[in-house]
């Protein structure tokens, strides 16, 4: 019993570890980077809710929109003008710039912020219980939310012109450019897109729990391990491995203290890294050195 | 202000954090390696250093630690760098075969991991509230003289070591293979060289020095709390490289100067509050987020410490 329900809230992580997540591969798959600033980002939409929905009052949805909005067009300045400008220095430099962008981010809404927990004005409901198990209203509207989230970026990605634009230029960006695709319109909207989700991921984590400043820093380390697990680059295998990763995390709740939910992450990214460094998803001659 | 404290303080500092900056640029600026969590091998030494020279814990304080061994200064040090040597296998062996991102992205969940044992694991070494006062070796004999200068003395010594076996690396034959391993791999592989065994072998070689670090961090601050020992120490390294310009000895010391000078200075102003000086740690890290930003994409000080070579790989 006890370890049915740690399923079903390790379901309700996993749902949200995939919305944090697929931002990040997307980011990875188009730019070849990682964005090590993407967990801050979701810090910054997280904040901008509390901000407009405790202090100012605004509704909580009305709150969520704007949020998102903002995170996705800061995605898209910090962009345009921190990452494109040192594209040509390769992914390393990225990588390590993009940790100076998490220091800057994190910087400025520490400083704005402040210390203490915060949470979000929204209604608290008791668990209902289905079947013995108890299951918050929240982690279902989650669950929902990361499947409507997937489908949407799937269709995005394969139905519309600018998905289709955005897979060209993560397959060949100089080739898609020279077949008359439109390559910066492309990579912004590949920025957009990674931005939105880093925010619904940011008000995800606000609806689940409390939220500190410090937040952002240790959900990175998730997102790397699922980012891992999946494949580095792979998108379909994000959902595969969120759950994985999830659901590991919970279940050791059964036998470590709360506090060595990371330490599970870290162990099953060694065991992936050793038994299939390419992850559920990706080729193996990708990872190879 | 008291500026004699301050240069002591910024000497030891620069000579403890400057050995692990050296650390960094032998693996990153001569072998291209990404390591983002260079601080769990220093913490790794600074607790190991501790575990072994602490005598057991006593019945009668709050103490949880389960070991303390009350061994000998050296064995310390010795069983630090055994600690970075074990720690840079255990991170090295599963992602050195991989491409370059996985070394980056292990290294860096590897030392939050260790960081969250530390915090959460009470016997280890009391979790979060860490070992206070820890002796500093032969305090009482060397009465005499000022502890705090003759520390800075020998961690300047220290760093003048480890600058020296750097260096003398870099010039050799193996140091030039270990440039060619970060310029051109496939040349590498393709005069007979296995690129493998040398990322290993130099990841494996440099770690115990991180550890040693470590231990004189120690001696410095008396503390083992899991605070010291956070990303911000990484990413304060890779700021100081950065801004030295990577695969210059020389520049990665200029570096860490350069940073620790920075912080001492903004640490020596006097806050009225609490929130003023935790705005302006806030800042402070943000900072160092644009330094690291502006840095790495104009590389203003690499003309000065060596000839700008290509940066670009494929």
């Amino acid at each position: 019993m006890r370890v049915a329900q740690l399923i079903v809230l390790g379901l309700g992580t996993g749902a949200f570890l995939l919305i944090a997540t697929l931002g990040f591969a997307l980011i990875r798959r188009v730019e070849g980077f990682l964005n090590i600033a993407h967990a801050e980002l979701m810090s910054v939409a997280a904040f901008v809710t509390w901000f407009l929905n405790s202090s100012l009052g605004w509704h909580f949805a009305l709150a969520a929109l704007v949020a998102i909005t903002v995170t996705a067009l800061i995605a898209l300045v910090i962009a345009r003008l921190i990452y494109d400008p040192i594209k040509h220095l390769g992914p390393p430099i990225l990588l390590i710039t993009s940790v100076g962008v998490a220091f800057l981010l994190h910087g400025i809404t520490s400083a704005v912020i402040g210390v203490g927990i915060r949470s979000f004005e929204i209604p608290r409901f008791d668990a209902w219980t289905v079947g013995g198990l108890l299951i918050t209203p929240y982690r279902i509207a989650l669950l929902a939310l990361a499947a409507v989230v997937s489908v949407g970026l799937a269709l995005f990605l394969n139905k519309t012109r600018t998905g289709k634009s955005i897979r060209a230029i993560a397959i060949n960006r100089e080739l898609a450019g020279s077949r008359g695709i439109n390559v910066t319109r492309a990579t912004r909207a590949t920025w957009l897109a990674a931005g939105m989700l880093a925010g619904l991921g940011g008000v995800a984590l606000g609806v689940l729990g409390t939220l500190t400043t410090d937040i952002a820093f240790q959900q990175i380390l998730v997102i790397l391990a699922v980012a891992i697990v999946a494949g580095l680059g792979s998108l379909y295998g994000v959902i595969a491995a969120a759950f994985i990763v999830a659901i590991a995390m919970d279940l050791s709740l059964l036998i470590l203290p709360g506090g060595y939910r990371p330490v599970i992450a870290f162990a099953i990214v060694i065991v992936v890294l050793l038994v299939r460094p390419q992850g559920v998803a990706g080729s193996r001659e990708d990872v190879m050195a | 202000m008291n500026w004699g404290q301050l240069a002591i303080t910024v000497v030891t500092l620069v000579s403890i954090l400057g050995v692990v900056t050296l650390v960094l640029n032998m693996q990153y600026g001569q072998a291209g390696m990404i390591n983002f969590g260079v601080v769990a091998y220093v913490a790794a030494g600074a607790y190991t250093y501790v575990l072994l020279t602490q005598p057991p814990p006593s019945e009668a304080s709050l103490d949880q630690y389960a070991i303390g061994l009350d061994l000998p200064v050296w064995v310390g040090f010795i069983g630090a760098a055994l600690a970075g040597l074990a720690f840079a296998a255990l991170t090295g062996w599963p992602t050195l075969r991989l491409r370059g991102e996985y070394l980056a992205l292990t290294t860096f969940a590897f030392a939050e991991v260790f960081h969250s044992f530390i915090v959460n694991e009470q016997r280890f070494a009391n979790g979060t509230r860490g070992l206070v006062g820890v002796p500093r070796p032969y305090r009482e004999e060397l009465a005499f003289i000022d502890y705090d200068i003759l520390l800075a003395g020998v961690a300047l010594l220290f760093l003048a070591i480890v600058y020296f076996i750097f260096e003398r690396m870099v010039r050799s034959p193996y140091g030039r293979a270990l440039e060619a391993l970060r310029d051109d791999e496939l040349a590498l592989v393709t005069s007979g060289k296995r690129s493998t065994r040398f990322r290993m072998e130099i990841f494996l070689f440099t770690a115990p020095f991180a550890a040693m670090a470590g231990a004189f961090y120690i001696w410095y601050t008396t503390l083992a709390i899991p605070d010291l020992f956070t990303a911000e120490m990484t990413f304060i390294v890779w700021i100081a490289l950065i801004l030295g310009g990577e695969g210059s000895n020389r520049g990665a010391l200029i570096g860490i100067t350069l940073v620790i000078l920075f912080e001492e200075l903004i640490r020596a102003i006097p806050f009225e509050t609490i929130r003023a000086a935790q705005i302006a740690a806030s800042l402070e890290v943000a900072a160092l987020g644009v330094l690291l930003i502006v840095f790495l994409r104009w590389q203003p000080f690499a003309a000065l410490t060596r000839t700008r070579r290509r940066v670009l790989r494929s």
